[in-house]
């Protein structure tokens, strides 16, 4: 009996020992950790997979106790939704099919050049102090640690462990969760317009064509938004001739763009909205408005490609001192509401080995 | 060398582990959608107060560090934290019940839910102590609430089975 007891108190010790330890080898993220994950992970997947089967009636039927009212209405609130939105996104689709061949021309990374794989969530965290979720793609698909994931709204998060036809995703609002990101301000400047060209004076495309030399004409097209920080500037289309129509031409200056600050994106928990932090100390709080979108700023050592969209600025905390303003922000994407999502097979550098 | 792996199969710690299994897919299905004020019961928590409260102060610890390490192999939390944690709510559960000279089953049962509840407000203190903070928050509180009503539900059906586990030997067959 008395040495059953010690055997028991020595098993504690070592227990906890190596409880210690693990952490010691997690926290300084040792790959060890990771093949042992992946090892628990090929014993405890098959019985997961037989649990979830054979609970999935129960927690239907909770579902549908607990949701289908709220799904009815949201149902007709999103059929809504979409018939407004229809009509914008063929517009957005071609401003940003622009965007893409204008980055292309000037060599810059867009995301039309990183291959992704979509992915369905197939489970939340079990846990109460982790926001992850769970996707039915892994290893196999290509899907590394570190890439980001964004669904049909925007930046999400992350991929924090890789099992083999499974992945977690840790998601913005963990406060684990850091990400660099620009924030588009507003403009100082006034916008300068000029008078719009007589009409005589303006060139007719039958006597462009007659012409023998190359001459390029740029036409420019007022756009209206309701994205702040976006200043409706000018959208160029180059050689296409426009024969004074009578409207003002807005000329785009490098003064007139929008400024951008970068900041660090912090998750702060479920139900409470991340924050944007170490932004410039002379930035004022005044020249950022609600409502000014937020972008991943990019970068060699970013863990997202550049201007994925990730929420708009809900409030703006000036600080006293030197420290730079705090920013609230709403994200884009439903956290609450996830189910495809696409990760980018894009592996930051300083995340590469894991 | 067959009767040696017939003994460790009929060891009470491979059935901790395969019970453990069972609860820990339970935990991560069912109980992660079935949510109280978007809350999870932690099924786990309560599984390991059991344990700690019908049997002694080592075999809670025991069953508490070995199904949290269990459980952190399926988080993205490090390793280890919830072992530590899992593991001395294993103990509290029995050092609380030892205080008293013969609990009747209510006073087990709340003991076992109080200090399962207990564990969710320890875990992000833990975490925070390791340098993950970020969770320390009044919502801890309605957690450690989400988990305490569960106990008080679940806990009673898990002493048989908290048991039926640890019981000191099993006969295989006839001899």
């Amino acid at each position: 009996m008395a040495q059953n007891k010690t055997n028991l108190t020595r098993a504690v010790i070592l227990l906890a020992l190596a409880s210690v330890f693990f952490i010691t080898l997690d926290l300084g993220d040792s790959s060890s950790t990771s093949r042992v994950r992946r090892v628990f992970d090929t014993v405890f997947s098959p019985v997961e997979n037989v649990a979830r089967v054979v609970t999935r009636p129960v927690s239907g039927a909770w579902n549908s106790f607990r949701n289908y009212d709220d799904v009815v209405a949201e149902n007709d609130r999103l059929k809504e939704q979409v018939a407004l939105q229809e009509g914008a996104a063929v517009a957005a689709a071609a401003s940003v099919r622009l965007s893409q061949e204008l980055l292309a021309l000037n060599g810059l990374p867009t995301l039309a050049g990183i291959n992704s794989v979509t992915a369905q969530v197939i489970g939340e965290t079990p846990t109460n102090f982790s926001q992850t979720v769970e996707i039915n793609q892994g290893a196999n698909s290509g899907i590394k640690v570190g890439m980001p994931v964004l669904n049909a709204a925007g930046l999400i998060g992350k991929v924090t462990e890789v099992f083999s036809d499974r992945a977690l995703v840790m998601l913005l609002s963990d406060p684990d969760y850091a990400l660099s990101v620009k924030v588009v301000t507003k403009s100082s400047r006034t916008p300068v317009t000029l008078p719009p060209l007589p009409t005589e004076d303006a060139p007719t495309v039958d006597s462009v064509l007659e012409t023998t030399e190359t001459s390029t004409t740029s036409s420019t097209t007022t756009t209206t938004t309701t994205i702040l920080g976006f200043t409706p500037s000018a959208t160029t289309v180059p050689a296409e001739v426009v024969a004074g129509g009578g409207s003002n031409i807005t000329v785009p200056i490098a003064s007139q763009l929008s400024v951008r600050e970068t900041g660090i994106l912090e998750g702060r928990g479920p139900g409470t909205r991340p924050i944007v932090r170490f932004l410039d100390a002379s930035t004022r709080a005044d020249a950022i408005e609600v409502g000014a979108p937020i972008v991943s700023a990019g970068g060699s050592r970013s863990l997202a490609p550049p201007d994925i969209v990730i929420g708009v600025v809900s409030r703006v905390v000036e600080r006293l001192g030197t420290a730079g303003p705090v920013l609230e922000i709403e994200l884009v994407a439903d956290l609450s509401n996830l189910s495809f999502l696409r990760v980018l097979l894009y592996q930051p550098i300083t995340e590469s080995g894991k | 060398m067959f009767e040696r792996l017939l003994q460790v199969v009929a060891s009470r710690w491979f059935r901790l582990v395969l019970v453990a299994l069972l609860v820990l897919s339970l935990q991560t299905t069912l109980f992660s959608e079935i949510r109280f004020f978007g809350y999870s019961v932690q099924l786990m928590a309560i599984f390991v107060a059991v344990a700690g409260g019908v049997h002694d102060v080592r075999v809670g610890a025991i069953v508490g560090l070995v199904s949290g390490l269990m459980y952190d192999a399926v988080l993205a939390t490090p390793l280890g934290i919830s072992g530590l944690v899992l593991g001395a709510t294993g103990a509290g559960t029995a050092l609380v019940l030892q205080s008293f000279r013969e609990p009747t089953w209510w006073l087990r049962i709340l003991v076992m839910s109080a200090t399962a509840a207990l564990s969710e407000i320890v875990m992000p203190l833990t975490k925070a102590v390791v340098g993950l903070g970020g969770w320390l928050s009044p919502r801890m509180f309605v957690v450690s609430l989400v988990t305490f009503i569960g106990g008080l539900v679940l806990a009673a059906p898990f002493i048989p089975v908290s048991r039926w586990t640890l019981r000191e030997q099993v006969s295989l067959g006839r001899r």
